[in-house]
């Protein structure tokens, strides 16, 4: 039975754009990698893990589509727990790269905290949302919610990891207004937020997130150093011009002027290689996956899946904003994936499931039929 | 477990939310759709901003950044003497430097200790140079820790600089001159371009640490001996390391200088000088082909050892030689100008032979002075002296006697015997034609053109007219006349040579790298005297008789007929007995038959007869004589 509905409903063309953007992602990884390895592709070769996390994901995907969805809902205290439990463990044992703690190593496999926890929390304040619905006006309901989302936001911030928090923030935004959290309490905590900034840049950002935020305004106070990546990532996309200057042909991706150019700094390998039309492809791409996750929210049968559809087209799009932001100096640094295109097992497993939990409320969007 | 208190609820809460479905506002989803298309219409807005507006600035600075130009320095063409014997080296200069930023963030410590123990330097002194360095010159400027480091060193630190991360072995090109004073004014010495010379010659590719030449010939020369330097054009990684070589200028090798100097003959004349310099601040030596004006040795008192120049030179060292009295950077053969005293008795005497003034015969008799009224008023008398009553006097004797008398005649005349002498403008227009006045052109950077007066100048110089007794000093080289040594000498080998004035020179030829010749500068005519061979002869005939019979006995050779000329020149203030410091001179030249070489010396504190002619004599005998024994003893 299960099959023949799979068939009638599942998204195919969900899976085919979230597959385009990961094949989309090999290309420049591949583009990327090339000065590290001249011969070709080989098993020990990065694309060809990100490959292999790809087709684990596609998996996980069935795997979790297959599953009613609302079992996460009943798991909701374990996920939640089990993602503060991951955010605090990370902060202790976790491996310090580039300054802050954010992967921890399990069975060979470095796992990034914050990428699980992401979506562990989206699914426990959909459950927690979706079952205050008759007081949802109520305040109470609104802070527990808001506590809900500080408390991993925090512990994120505290690796640090300022873009993660953000797209925490989101998030929670987007998913209390879609519960029908009266907007005035959002409006209030915003204007709350907005006012504190002043204090935030004194006493709760380090000198970390402070020095980011000068060298966003004055990369050229220190253009080797801290500066470097904001300049030449800047010099890569604006250099690419409308065409690009050629897959394999761009000098500051394959001179390796770009640092993390795999992963925090892959649109700058595209924005290079590929011009103005690659990036246009891209976020046509992610408009189209996003539109696709809206259209999931909208055929939900409960608050519970548009809640989790919901969260998950948010984090997605904010995911994709601050990182192409930063690759083109919007916004000021901060280290975050680019969603399926981005090197990193982590982040796509998570966005795999991502699918699978969309695909999942798709295919229950009508009673089941015995 | 807070916010799932209701937990249980949840399941019969199921239907509820069932029908709640289409509930929500369709609104919401709309105003989703809306902020995505926002957000990312945001992004395109910038990304059209980079890529399509700003894309082609962009693209050059992405390309400028992957290249880098690379200086391919020339090596620096070597000087040696006429004979083929070496002059200067290549070498290279190496210091210890820090890099404060690229100094390991905790581990300071341990490169400090490693340059101290090569170095023995103590670790605070490396600590406080870092630290100086880097608040004077940036974090990223070498802050030199030790200058001149022995090669050894140099060689050790560089094995180790790779572990030790900030240090830095700086490496510059260095001359080495083999022959240390003996030729420091002729072959002078390269430092540090300044910026001012940067600006300067900028457009020739100079940079900033290039080194140039600030003297001598290594000035005069300066293009030629440094060749062109090439370049390439690399594309690099953003490491910095090499990927590959997108062109390649190769450079061009300065070529090589050979110099009219005999390196022998130089050392002896620094040798007798030395000699006979006596109580002299500075004194100076020169010998010309009188044929071709090659200078074949060129010694000029106090030298300078000019290798210290290619070490660091503290200021005290510097200040030290600029302000010893005998001002030892300074070429006193070009560069200072003195009264040639009686050496100008023969530019003198050839003019009031070629006008008519004076003929071989002409008789005057010196009783030790003559006397000039003033024009005003005829009580006043002044006394012009001779050095001696020398009683009768022919043109011979005029010039070999060297009387002072002689020459008052033939220069201002003495209009109560009837006596019309030349008078100071033809003096002052002799002078010049035997190149008085002006440089003589020699292939040296720093020559002074010495002075020639005449009553204009003196009108505009002293604001007074001229009179006669100025006449009468201006025709025994005494008052305002002022030569360089090298001048007289010019003006005596054109004497010599029947009247060819030739620009000297101490360059005798152009080599390639491998000894080929490239250019022999051809002999420089400046100018042809105005003198009849005739009279010229009389000349050379009274300088002979001078060496032979009149005071300049001193300057005699065995084997060698020398013809010469002494000079004893009056200068600084009266001295307490009367009488003035002297210059002493000797121009002169050999063989008196068929004139090949002329020599000038000049003690500054001296006498022309006995310390100048006899200094002549015996840098005379060694050109003639020590050579040619030499060669017997050599041959065998």
């Amino acid at each position: 039975m299960i099959y023949s509905r799979a068939a009638r409903h599942f998204d195919f063309l969900l899976l085919a754009i979230a597959a385009g953007l990961v094949a989309y992602g090999g290309i420049l990884i591949y583009s990327a990698h090339l000065s590290a390895y001249p011969d070709g592709v080989d098993l020990g070769h990065p694309l060809t893990k990100q490959i292999m996390f790809a087709c684990l994901g596609l998996g996980i995907t069935l795997f979790v589509a297959w599953l009613d969805y609302r079992i996460f809902g009943q798991m909701a205290v374990g996920l939640y727990a089990s993602a503060v439990l991951m955010l605090v463990a990370v902060l202790f044992i976790g491996d310090s790269v580039y300054g802050s703690r954010r992967w921890f190593t399990l069975a060979g496999q470095q796992i990034q905290a914050s990428e699980v926890a992401k979506l562990f929390v989206i699914v426990a304040l959909a459950r927690y949302l979706a079952d205050r619905q008759p007081r949802i006006q109520e305040v109470q309901v609104f802070l527990i919610s808001l506590v809900m989302a500080a408390v991993p936001a925090g512990l994120v911030l505290v690796e640090p990891d300022m873009g993660t928090a953000m797209v925490f923030g989101a998030v929670w935004v987007g998913m209390v207004l879609m519960a029908g959290v009266p907007p005035k309490h959002v409006l209030v905590l915003v204007g709350l937020a907005v006012s504190l900034i002043p204090f935030a840049l004194i006493v709760v950002l380090g000198d970390y997130q402070r020095e980011r935020i000068h060298l966003f305004f004055d990369p050229n106070s220190d253009p080797l150093g801290g500066g470097f990546n904001i300049l030449q990532a800047e010099n890569a996309i604006g250099s690419g011009g409308l065409f690009g200057r050629g897959l394999t042909e761009g000098t500051q991706t394959q001179l390796d002027f770009l640092q993390t150019s795999t992963t925090d700094y892959i649109f700058a390998v595209l924005g290079e290689e590929l011009g103005f039309l690659g990036a246009v492809l891209l976020l046509a791409l992610f408009t189209a996956l996003l539109f696709r996750g809206i259209r999931a929210a909208t055929l939900s049968r409960d608050h519970f899946g548009r809640l989790i559809a919901t969260g998950i087209v948010i984090m997605i799009l904010f995911q994709v904003f601050i990182n192409i932001a930063v690759n083109i100096r919007l916004v000021p640094v901060t280290g975050i994936p680019l969603p399926f295109v981005s090197q990193g097992g982590s982040s796509l497993l998570m966005l795999f499931a991502a699918i699978g939990l969309l695909e999942g409320i798709v295919l229950r969007h009508r009673p089941i039929e015995f | 477990m807070g916010p799932f208190r209701e937990h249980r609820r949840w399941r019969s809460a199921k239907p509820k939310v069932e029908r709640d479905r289409a509930g929500r506002s369709p609104g919401a989803f709309a105003l989703l759709r809306a902020i995505i298309i926002l957000m990312f219409g945001a992004l395109t807005l910038q990304l059209i901003n980079l890529q399509v507006i700003q894309g082609d600035e962009y693209k050059q600075r992405a390309e400028i950044n992957a290249l880098r130009e690379i200086p391919l320095p020339s090596s620096r063409g070597l000087i040696f003497d006429r004979n083929g014997q070496p002059l200067v080296q290549n070498s290279a200069r190496f210091s210890a430097a820090i890099v404060p930023g690229d100094l390991p963030k905790r581990g300071e410590a341990a490169v400090y200790r490693l340059l101290s123990n090569v170095l023995n330097v103590p670790v605070e002194e490396i600590d406080q140079k870092v630290r100086e360095g880097a608040k004077g010159q940036g974090e990223y400027s070498p802050a030199v820790i030790k200058d001149d480091i022995d090669r050894d060193a140099a060689l050790i630190l560089m094995e180790l600089a790779p572990y030790a991360p900030g240090l830095q072995v700086i490496t510059e090109p260095s001359r080495r001159y083999l022959s240390g004073s003996l030729l420091s004014h002729v072959l002078g010495y390269t430092g540090p371009i300044s910026a001012e010379e940067h600006a300067e010659l900028g457009d020739e590719g100079y940079l900033i640490q290039d080194f140039i030449g600030k003297s001598g010939v290594e000035s005069q020369y300066e293009s030629i001996l440094r060749g062109k330097p090439g370049k390439k054009l690399i594309e690099v990684d953003a490491g910095g390391r090499e990927l590959k070589v997108i062109s390649e200028r190769r450079p061009i090798d300065g070529s090589n200088l050979v110099l009219s100097i005999d390196l022998d003959l130089q050392r002896k004349a620094a040798e007798v000088l030395s000699e006979y310099a006596g109580a002299s601040d500075n004194a100076a030596a020169a010998v010309m082909d009188v044929k071709t004006g090659e200078l074949l040795a060129m010694v000029s008192q106090p030298g300078f050892d000019n290798n210290i120049f290619s070490g660091p030179l503290s200021s005290e060292s510097l200040a030290a030689l600029v302000d010893s009295p005998g001002k030892p950077l300074v070429n006193h053969l070009i560069a200072d100008r003195y009264a040639p005293g009686s050496t100008f008795k023969t530019i003198v005497g050839a003019g009031a032979l070629q006008e008519g003034v004076a003929a071989p015969w002409t008789t005057i008799t010196s009783r030790g002075y003559i006397t000039v009224e003033n024009e005003f008023d005829p009580n006043v008398v002044y006394v012009y002296p001779d050095w001696a009553p020398l009683g009768a006097l022919d043109f011979y004797g005029g010039i070999a006697m060297s009387s002072n008398v002689y020459f008052y005649y033939l220069a201002g005349g003495k209009s109560d015997e009837g006596f019309r002498g030349l008078g100071e403008d033809k003096v002052a227009q002799y002078a010049r034609a035997f190149g008085f006045g002006e440089p003589t052109g020699v292939d040296l950077p720093g020559e002074s053109p010495g002075l020639v007066p005449d009553s204009a100048w003196k009108e505009e110089a002293i604001g007074e007219p001229w009179t006669l007794g100025d006449t009468y000093n201006f025709g025994i080289g005494q008052g305002y006349v002022a030569a360089t040594p090298l001048q007289v000498l010019t003006a005596i080998s054109a004497m010599a040579n029947g009247g060819d004035l030739l620009t000297p020179r101490v360059v005798k030829e152009f080599q390639d790298s491998h000894g080929k010749t490239l250019v022999s500068p051809e002999p420089a005519l400046r100018n042809q005297v105005p003198i009849d061979d005739q009279n010229m002869g009389t000349l050379r005939a009274a300088m002979r008789q001078s060496v032979t019979a009149g005071v300049a006995k001193n300057a005699a050779v065995a084997g060698v007929e020398v013809a010469g000329k002494t000079g004893t020149a009056e200068f600084g203030p009266r001295l307490s007995n009367g009488k003035y410091e002297t210059h002493g001179w000797f121009v002169g030249f050999a063989p008196y038959n068929d004139p090949q070489i002329a020599i000038v010396v000049f003690v500054q504190r001296g006498s022309g007869g006995n310390d100048a002619s006899p200094a002549a004599a015996k840098i005379l005998d060694f050109y003639f004589n020590g050579p040619r024994l030499a060669q017997q003893v050599d041959r065998p």
